[in-house]
């Protein structure tokens, strides 16, 4: 009978078209989520990689961590570091046919300032004191206090970027909602279907190089294997993103099948944080020792099968002011053993793990136990640990307990990430000094801990570029001597695509979504 | 009839009460702050002060019991307030996305008792021979396959291996195919071994034997006096498969990217949108409730002796 039935269905399947072809010049893309009001001054549930299509910023982040003028022709800085006067360019419209000018920029710049408790996290919105439109396309912004970091901020794809003055609520509060999403960029919003798709067409008034899409179709796609499915189908042309839009296995498979795949340089570091004020990890030798033990190429190759790098250091030499020179910590089990056998953590004969007058070497390792990855890379970890002598309990838990712990230091060893480009290292550092953060935990152990959190500050009001990087370069330096962090890879994203895409590009940092570079092919 | 229907229908008050209070402290002991799920939706790294910024904005700064007085306040008048992460009025998004949920909840029940009745017939018609011996093959392997699973199977042959249907997403009847298979597999294979046994254990009653020594057909037999009477346990699991396909769809919905309440549902658990919790776990306690009262409802059409029973308690 089940035959009977699957073959009934096989023969109504059998007349069914094959599904539908994909229009030329329509890039299918997918997300697990709608885009959202796309506000430029919100968050979620507007989603940054649309925000990024819609709205462009005053300048723009480079891949080696400059910025290049966008919106802003060129800028100015007062020798105080507290004013700075923008030249906008003068050709510029929004798409729906409204001067891009002085104007807009203080509209927009203003109902962000109004709603500053919404971007407390940002230094730079604290930092912003006042804006005013000197000329139609001359701005000046003045702030509190000199904040180096304030160009690399500027380029974010949220909250400084510019909305239609005419479709700005009418309070001008933007808290409120805007009426529609209008900005500058290469793309428009021009349909949203909930829970199923949103499509966005080519702004052809575009100022800069227009795209070669004429329209990108996002579809609704929560489950990675669904997505992945997607591509095999042609339902969708393009995976790409930094968050693991598809599992490394299935990013391995897809490209022995033949797709394009490929991986961005370093955006960010994934880092296990190791309390230094937590037994035991409040032991320098034991930090040193965790360093040495893991066999982070093996990793890469068998969990990740290729799709991140090696990390060394807690930020990647390329990103500003790391470059530093910093000792790898190499891979090195036997360095490992004898680092703890001088420091008293010793194994008694037939026990596995070590223990130091009579305290076991055991170390609590929080992951998210829902993830898949961080569960594997957690496994690999305990044991290479085990194979040293140090015990690593595996602690793994729903996202939202995991998260609990970073905030209250609750943890021996635990995932994070630094926030990547083009955050790294200024707002990552900055954060450090925050309690509720794993890092800051982690270093509650450290005695030099206040000297550290007092260069941070000085390291971004500075105003003079070579104490600034000396200023990094002792702040990262003693982060790494002390071992406070098990770089383990860099983070990339990843980019996967059928045949009829070309021209395949990453963008800057993991927020800029490369759609406007993508080119049609046959 | 009309009174007991009307005192069941009162009875649901105190369930949705009993339910909300319960639910509204459960979900607040679960782990995790729904405060730092938004702020991670929003790729804002949670610091204390954007914590309780965002705690103030999703209105979690009150005490518990303010929050859910006014919550029950406004439920009571249909306002089940904003989600945190659509920002849309839960309410607006549940009936949003509820037809296309009930679009295949409603096919997968039919489907399921279409086929399962006429293989339970069957199975029971030839019991230990070869049909019989498929049916209860085929059975156990329906209650021991994981949906999900099975979705990922189907997709995989005939999205990826046969390219004859779509693998994800809502459009023609083609798109409905694998997800209402997916989801109906596991209620049909139930449906069909019940009734099977219900079958059988009918067929040996005295009134099946007195029928067939009056000179009935086997057909007549098995039509009007083994299958009817047969039918009760199959309605009373019909009004639970309807629950279980409904909450089936939480998976079924997320693998084939069917815009409905479960895939809402399941990203609302995802990220702690306590208001889309609530109002999805007081719905489907309704719908469970509603069917339970509709299965009593056919009971007593079905069997009379049901029915007078109740009317001589009046």
């Amino acid at each position: 009978m089940r035959g009977v039935l699957v073959g009934a269905l096989l023969g109504i399947a059998a007349t069914i078209a094959p599904a539908s072809g994909v229009v030329a010049q329509t890039l299918n893309f997918s997300w697990p989520a709608n885009v959202g009001p796309l506000n430029p001054h919100a968050y979620a549930p507007s989603q940054m990689f649309a925000q990024g299509m819609v709205y462009e910023s005053l300048v723009k982040y480079q891949p080696d961590g400059t910025v290049a003028p966008w919106l802003a022709a060129s800028w100015t800085t007062s020798e105080d570091g507290r004013t700075y006067t923008f030249k906008l360019r003068d050709d510029v419209t929004f798409s729906n046919g409204e001067t891009f000018d002085a104007a807009a920029v203080v509209a927009n710049l203003e109902t962000v300032m109004a709603n500053r408790k919404s971007h407390d996290w940002l230094e730079l919105i604290s930092q912003f004191h006042s804006v005013k439109a000197l000329a139609d396309f001359t701005v000046e912004l003045q702030l509190k206090d000199p904040y180096y970091p304030l160009l690399q901020e500027l380029a974010l794809v949220r909250p400084v970027r510019f909305l239609a003055p005419s479709q700005l609520p009418a309070s001008g509060n933007t808290e409120e909602g805007v009426k529609a999403p209008i900005g500058t960029g290469p793309w428009k919003l021009v349909e949203t279907r909930l829970g199923e798709y949103d499509v966005f067409e080519r702004n052809d008034s575009y100022w800069g190089q227009k795209p070669a899409y004429e329209k990108i179709v996002v579809k609704v796609i929560a489950d990675s294997n669904t997505r992945a499915v997607a591509l095999e189908t042609g339902d969708i042309d393009l995976i790409y993103g930094d968050e693991g839009p598809i599992t490394p296995d299935t990013f391995a498979r897809l490209k022995a099948q033949g797709y394009q795949g490929e991986i961005s340089p370093p955006l960010g570091t994934q880092a296990i944080a190791l309390n230094t004020n937590k037994a035991p990890t409040n032991d320098l030798a034991v930090r040193q020792a965790i360093n040495h033990a893991i066999d982070k190429d093996t990793l890469i190759s068998t969990i990740y099968h290729g799709t991140q790098t090696r990390a060394d250091t807690l930020f990647a030499p390329t990103a500003p002011y790391s470059d530093v020179g910093l000792k790898p910590y190499g891979f090195d089990a036997a360095l490992a053993a004898s680092l703890l056998d001088k420091a008293g953590w010793t194994l008694a004969p037939g026990a596995d793990f070590r223990a130091k007058d009579g305290q076991p070497l055991q170390i609590d390792l929080a992951y998210i136990g829902t993830d898949a990855v961080m569960k594997s890379v957690a496994e690999v970890l305990q044991a290479d640990l085990a194979k040293v002598g140090i015990e690593a309990r595996l602690l793994g838990e729903e996202a939202n307990a995991f998260y609990a712990r970073q905030t209250d230091g609750n943890f021996g060893m635990i995932f994070g990430n630094t926030w990547g480009a083009p955050y790294d290292p200024h707002a990552f550092v900055s954060s450090m000094r925050v309690p509720a953060h794993a890092d800051y935990q982690a270093q509650l152990g450290l005695p030099d801990k206040a000297k550290i959190d007092a260069e941070i500050g000085q390291a971004l009001t500075s105003t003079d570029e070579t104490k600034r990087q000396e200023l990094y370069t002792d702040i990262l330096t003693r982060l790494h001597d002390e071992a406070v962090y098990l770089p383990l890879t860099y983070s990339t994203a990843m980019l996967v695509a059928r045949d009829n895409v070309g021209n395949l590009t990453f963008g800057a940092t993991s927020f800029d979504y490369p759609f406007a570079d993508l080119k049609p092919k046959d | 009839m009309a009174g007991f229907i009307i005192r069941r229908l009162l009875l649901l008050i105190p369930i949705l009460l009993g339910v909300s209070i319960l639910m509204f402290v459960i979900i607040r002991m679960a782990p995790g702050d729904p405060a730092v799920a938004y702020l991670k939706l929003s790729n804002i790294p949670p610091t204390p002060s954007a914590v309780a910024e965002a705690r103030h904005t999703l209105g979690l700064d009150r005490p518990i019991l303010s929050q859910y007085a006014s919550w029950i306040g406004n439920a009571v008048k249909g306002d089940f307030g904003v989600s945190h992460v659509t920002r849309r009025p839960v309410i607006d998004d549940i009936m949003h996305f509820l037809p296309a949920t009930l679009q295949l909840a409603g096919v997968a029940l039919l489907f399921t008792l279409v086929v399962s009745v006429p293989l339970g017939i069957w199975s029971a018609r030839y019991k230990d021979r070869w049909p019989d011996h498929l049916v209860r093959g085929f059975a156990f392997v329906g209650v021991s396959t994981p949906s999900f699973w099975l979705g990922f199977l189907l997709v995989l042959l005939f999205s990826l291996t046969l390219k004859w249907l779509p693998p994800m997403g809502k459009g023609g009847w083609q798109h409905m195919i694998m997800p209402v298979l997916a989801v109906s597999f596991m209620s049909l294979a139930i449906n069909a071994r019940l009734l099977r046994a219900s079958m059988l254990e009918t067929a040996s009653a005295r009134h099946v034997l007195y029928a067939r020594l009056r000179g009935l057909s086997d057909r007549r037999v098995e039509r009007s006096h083994i299958l009817r009477n047969a039918m009760l346990p199959i309605v009373t699991a019909t009004g639970m498969h309807v629950g279980e396909l409904l909450g089936g769809t939480l998976v079924i919905e997320s693998v084939f990217g069917w815009p409905g309440i479960g895939r809402y549902a399941v990203t609302a658990i995802y990220s702690r949108d306590f208001p889309v919790i609530q109002c999805f776990t007081l719905f489907l306690v309704t719908i469970f409730v509603l069917c339970n009262l509709v299965v009593d409802i056919l009971y007593a059409w079905l069997d009379p002796r049901i029915r007078l029973n109740a009317e001589a308690a009046l």
